[in-house]
């Protein structure tokens, strides 16, 4: 999976765009959402993000940060994610994978 | 051990139990009072904070559901509310079905304080439980069960059918 390099916030239509993608396709884009909002929240460039990437070893997340993401990941996705679901999470593929579990 | 040392011991349990128990009450609101007041969202109190945990972080709520859950009038909550619109952290919203009916949920800013106030709850749970086996965990789960279910009972039995509050959870996370 690779990171795109379009910094662009998607908009709501994009995001029900996502859905109708084959399920690699709708991981990349997801990818691609998760390393903006990772990028806005950490002031990093998105290249610095990669499917690997420990969460909360790698990245200089506070609790505050991941909470952030998580409410900005459950708006855009209109999702529920618990705090087991985020206990469970190491690296950026575990999210998108969550994500793209609880959407299939 | 004489009859009379048996009774003398256990009222002495009972006192340190129902101490335990008076302090656990008191110390939890003020450690929560005091994270809060040194933490992100210093300008809500631990009030409000409640208010938007009866509100909860997803599907928006009537007055009178929020009012119910909190063991509140409306009138008070409608106070409540007003102050927290203007902090910024809850919005009013018409339903988009019948015009009349106001419904009020958590902005981005109140479902962070939500979420980070849920985690002091998860920490100081999961301080207690680690260190218990799964059987002691079911214990002292049921044992906390009816120690709720009869404070609850005591409630009602003064309250003259007010309502006692209830948090409801939302079950459906991922």
């Amino acid at each position: 999976m690779a990171a795109s390099k379009n910094n662009e916030n998607k908009s709501g239509s994009q995001a029900s765009r996502e859905k109708e993608l084959s399920p690699n396709l709708q991981k990349d884009a997801i990818f691609d959402t998760l390393t903006s909002m990772l990028s806005e929240l950490l002031d990093m460039p998105k290249k610095d993000f990669h499917p690997d990437t420990m969460l909360f070893e790698e990245l200089p997340l506070d609790s505050l940060q991941l909470y952030e993401l998580v409410v900005d990941l459950e708006t855009k996705y209109d999702l529920h994610i618990s705090d087991e679901a985020i206990e469970k999470v190491q690296t950026i593929d575990d999210v998108v994978e969550m994500i793209s579990f609880a959407k299939s | 051990m004489r009859e009379g040392e048996r009774g003398t011991k256990m009222d002495s349990t009972e006192q340190d139990f129902a101490e335990s128990l008076l302090r656990i009450f008191d110390n939890v609101l003020l450690t929560e009072g005091m994270a809060l007041s040194k933490g992100y969202f210093s300008d809500l109190s631990i009030a409000e904070l409640h208010t938007l945990n009866a509100i909860g972080p997803y599907e928006a709520r009537t007055m009178t559901e929020t009012a119910n859950i909190l063991g509140i009038t409306i009138g008070t909550l409608t106070v409540a509310i007003d102050r927290l619109v203007k902090k910024k952290y809850v919005e009013r919203n018409r339903d988009t079905k019948d015009r009349r009916i106001v419904r009020i949920s958590l902005t981005r800013q109140g479902k962070l304080a939500y979420r980070m106030h849920s985690k002091f709850h998860r920490v100081l749970v999961k301080r207690i439980m680690d260190p218990l086996s799964e059987e002691e965990q079911k214990i002292l789960t049921k044992t906390i069960q009816e120690i709720d279910g009869f404070v609850e009972e005591q409630y009602k039995k003064y309250s003259n059918g007010q309502h006692y509050k209830k948090i409801v959870r939302d079950d459906t996370e991922v």
